[in-house]
């Protein structure tokens, strides 16, 4: 039917394979607009400030990124935050707060992320729940459980050594810094492994990678489990840097987190995306707040310019990658 | 030696039976082709054997053992490769990632080695150099042609080198230079004892490339014979059983000679070069096989895709429709079997499902709930319309009542011509009749009809003349005696081009 009239199609630099550039030019100009309201914005000392903030959207974002790639959602992030939080903390409390009750504080946090998030992808994947109201229910009742742990905010604080720890620098280098550090390099890790070829796939058409073989189920499910891992990570850089337990700490990421991931260019149609992009994306948000607080805009005015903020930032990334497109 | 048994698998999707006692015996450095009528069953049988489709009943053996494949991942494993007719890329991930989707290779530190994917993908391609343009490992599939995509899907099949491969249809978007190549690469497979199963339904590369061919019918497996021993018009004999009945005509061709529709030399997205005079009061009907152009062509006539190039004509003027609004103005009305996709607005009442057009065609009328309403209850009552009432959601009537409705909305607006894009897919027997009843009441009123089904009997029965599709162009156009099921067969199986 092509006959001679085969297409040409070249490789060239395209939005589609490169989906953080345009949260990257953003993150350029607004970091512009942050130096000019607020001069020491490049010191070292406020850079890492900044950064101590935003890590933990960062790392939630990056979870919700690899079930947002494999083509599903999670509206529990939040929940999962909140439980791990209550959970983490309340147990290094009974614990006597000593190094031992630290750690198994720590342990039983990540281990309940990443129930969580085992629990979501049976459900989802396994059981075939539709993702949106699965994971808002799941949500529902992750958050009720984080309430039963623990009632009332503030009465349960994390034992000293969490917080100085997070605060601390090793080798010159602050404690974030180092944990970053090892976040990218397990996610470099992943990005280059098979099962994350496969997650790609799963999310890119999930009928053509069961027909070719591929472990759909269980790959749904690691995305989920993945995303509980780095939810109870967020939690945990909440928990250094509160110092303290809450049973509501995580409400705002679960939408956040799915901002962060949009506007650092991945397709909520799954597939198409990564987590660099949605680191920026944190970085972004973080820096949108930052600079509607240095600008002096009247409290009753900042939710209302975030949000056109991100909303044009998004029409942004729609408009050049359409174009791109053609 | 038998490699491959299908002993009388039987599978049924809801109402639809799919495969009623079928058969198949691969043996092996064989290549086996399969052949049937549309919807005969022989994607599905695919399907059962590589585990994506569960049988009903019946036996599969692999080296004469029984098997029950779960997954196709469980059939790669046990060397089994499967051709989807549907194709199995990831439009989004490279072609070098599709071809080793499944088992990319690996360095020492067990990640992803992307240089050696990348060389081994090019090797594969080079299969196809010269054939498949300038493709290389890096491109995203999205960005394909049909057929480039139909050849890296060949190339996946073959990366994981099976002994058994069920290749269904593999040549549908090919050109002739790339079917060479493929028919090349199975022979060679052949030689090196693998053994193939080769779905085709151009009848030159069946006698071409197959050792032995089994022919299907409705889901059953009716006869294998020896490509040697045997000749096309046996294999068309048998596909469409030993009684050539004629099928009864409904009723007589028009009189009235004034064209409605004039096409000529029009081409579009999967269509070229058709040209045809619809006269006032007929049936025209589209034949062929499923997929050769005839719902594009439908599709372009409604301004619903792509314009098309050449010239057409309504009532003697120029008819270029920028879409639907221009269609439905100049008097041309399109009905789709798709009901989901294109008619029906699935949980809104029947009386708005069958005023949604009307609202295009008079542009400022103002609607008067009370005065539609008679006028819908009419078309309601001639369509035999079996709804609670023109406020029930239309998603609660049957498939065949929802149609009727969405017939019914042209009514309303009384169109010169209609066409029918496989209308009667998945309706039962008393509703198909009505709306064939309704058919030649319209054309007795002067509406023409252009009609593609993808049943050949219902053409046979309500079409005046057939025009025959292959591969995007008109075959043959048959007319008088000439319509009939042998004479449309032998044009749908036509290698293409004939
Ligand atoms: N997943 C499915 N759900 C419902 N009906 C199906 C499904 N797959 C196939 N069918 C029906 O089964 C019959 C056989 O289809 P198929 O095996 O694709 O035929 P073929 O490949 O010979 O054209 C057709 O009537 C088709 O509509
Ligand atoms: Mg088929």
């Amino acid at each position: 039917m092509t006959g001679d009239g085969q297409s040409q199609a070249r490789p060239r630099f395209e939005f589609r394979r490169n989906t953080w550039i345009l949260a990257a030019g953003f993150l350029a100009l607004l970091c512009a607009v942050n130096y000019f309201l607020q001069d020491n914005f490049f010191e070292p000392g406020v850079m890492v400030s900044n950064l101590t903030t935003f890590t933990p959207l960062i790392l939630i974002a990056i979870g919700q990124t690899y079930v947002i790639l494999a083509s599903d959602i999670d509206l529990s992030v939040g929940a999962i935050v909140s439980l791990v939080n209550v959970v983490t903390v309340s147990i290094m409390h009974h614990l006597g707060g000593d190094a031992l009750a630290v750690a198994a504080g720590i342990g039983a946090g990540v281990a309940t992320g990443l129930a969580a998030g085992a629990a979501n992808g049976l459900c989802v994947a396994a059981l075939r729940f539709q993702p949106i109201i699965t994971t808002f229910a799941t949500g529902t009742v992750f958050a009720g459980l984080a309430l039963w742990i623990l009632p009332d905010a503030g009465t349960v604080q994390a034992p000293e050594p969490v917080w100085r720890t997070y605060s601390a620098s090793f080798v010159g280098v602050p404690f974030v810094i180092w944990s970053l550090g090892v976040v990218a390099l397990g996610c470099w890790l992943y990005s280059r492994s098979r099962p994350y070829l496969t997650l790609m796939a799963v999310g890119g058409n999930i009928r053509a990678a069961f027909g070719s073989g591929l472990p759909v189920m269980r790959t749904r499910i690691a995305g989920y489990v993945i995303c509980g891992l780095f939810c109870s990570l967020g939690a945990l850089a909440l928990t250094g840097e509160t110092a303290t337990g809450d049973p509501l700490i995580g409400i705002a990421f679960t939408l956040s987190s799915i901002s962060a991931v949009v506007l650092g260019g991945t397709a909520l149609s799954g597939g198409v995306g990564g987590v660099l992009g949605s680191v920026l994306g944190a970085i972004l948000l973080g820096l949108i707040s930052n600079v509607i607080f240095f600008a002096g805009t009247p409290f009753e005015y900042q939710n209302l310019i975030q949000g056109v903020i991100v909303l044009v930032a998004l029409a942004g990334g729609v408009f050049v990658s359409r174009g791109g497109a053609r | 030696m038998t490699v491959l048994e299908a002993a009388d698998v039987h599978k049924r999707f809801g109402g639809v039976v799919a495969l009623a006692g079928a058969n198949l015996e691969l043996a092996a450095g064989e290549v086996h082709v399969l052949i049937g009528a549309n919807g005969c069953g022989k994607s599905t049988l695919c399907k059962i054997i590589t585990g994506s489709v569960f049988a009903d009943r019946g036996t599969i053996r692999l080296d004469g053992r029984a098997m029950r494949f779960r997954t196709p991942s469980e059939a790669a494993r046990a060397g089994v490769g499967v051709f989807y007719q549907e194709l199995s890329l990831i439009p989004q991930l490279t072609v070098a990632e599709n071809l080793f989707l499944r088992r990319p290779p690996r360095s020492r530190a067990g990640l992803v080695d992307r240089r050696r994917l990348r060389r081994e993908a090019s090797r594969a391609l080079e299969r196809f150099a010269g054939a498949i343009g300038d493709i290389g490992p890096d491109h995203l599939v999205a960005d394909l042609s049909a057929d480039q995509r139909q050849v890296v899907e060949i190339l996946k099949v073959l990366v994981d080198e099976p002994r058994v491969i069920l290749f269904d249809e593999p040549t549908a978007a090919l050109d002739n230079r790339q079917v060479e190549v493929f028919f090349d690469l199975v022979d060679a497979l052949r030689r090196e004892g693998r053994s193939i199963i080769f779905i085709s339904h151009r009848m030159d590369e069946v006698f071409r490339i197959g050792d032995r061919v089994t022919v299907f019918r409705n889901g059953e497996s009716v006869a294998t014979m020896h490509i040697a021993d045997t000749d096309k018009d046996e294999v068309v004999e048998k596909m469409l059983g030993t009684r050539i009945e004629a099928v009864e005509r409904r009723r007589d061709a028009p009189k009235a000679a004034d064209v409605a529709m004039r096409a000529e030399a029009i081409g579009g997205t999967h269509f070229d070069d058709v040209s045809f005079d619809l006269r006032r009061g007929e049936i025209l009907g589209l034949g062929g096989l499923h997929g050769q152009g005839q719902s594009s062509l439908l599709r372009a006539l409604f301004g619903a895709d792509n314009a098309f190039s050449g010239s057409v004509a309504v009532g003697g003027e120029v008819y270029r429709p920028r879409g639907p609004r221009d269609a439905i103005r100049a008097g041309v009305a399109y009905v789709s079997g798709d009901r989901g996709r294109d008619g029906v607005f699935p949980v809104r009442p029947v009386f708005e499902n069958f005023v949604a057009a009307l609202l295009t065609r008079r542009r400022r009328a103002r609607l008067d709930r009370r005065a539609l309403s008679a006028e819908v209850g009419a078309v309601g009552d001639r369509l035999k319309l079996r709804a609670a009432s023109l406020d029930a959601l239309i998603s609660e009537l049957s498939g065949g009542n929802q149609q009727k409705v969405v017939i019914g909305r042209w009514l309303v607006n009384e169109p010169r011509i209609l066409l029918l894009d496989d209308p009667t897919k998945g309706i039962d027997l008393n509703t198909k009749s009505d709306l064939y009843r309704i058919l030649d009441e319209l054309c007795m009123e002067g509406v023409s009809v252009v009609f593609y089904s993808s049943e050949e009997r219902e053409l046979l029965a309500n079409a005046d003349r057939i025009a025959v599709f292959n591969g995007g162009r008109v075959v043959d156009l048959l007319e008088g005696e000439r319509v009939s099921e042998l004479n449309l067969y032998r044009a749908a199986f036509a290698a293409e081009g004939h």
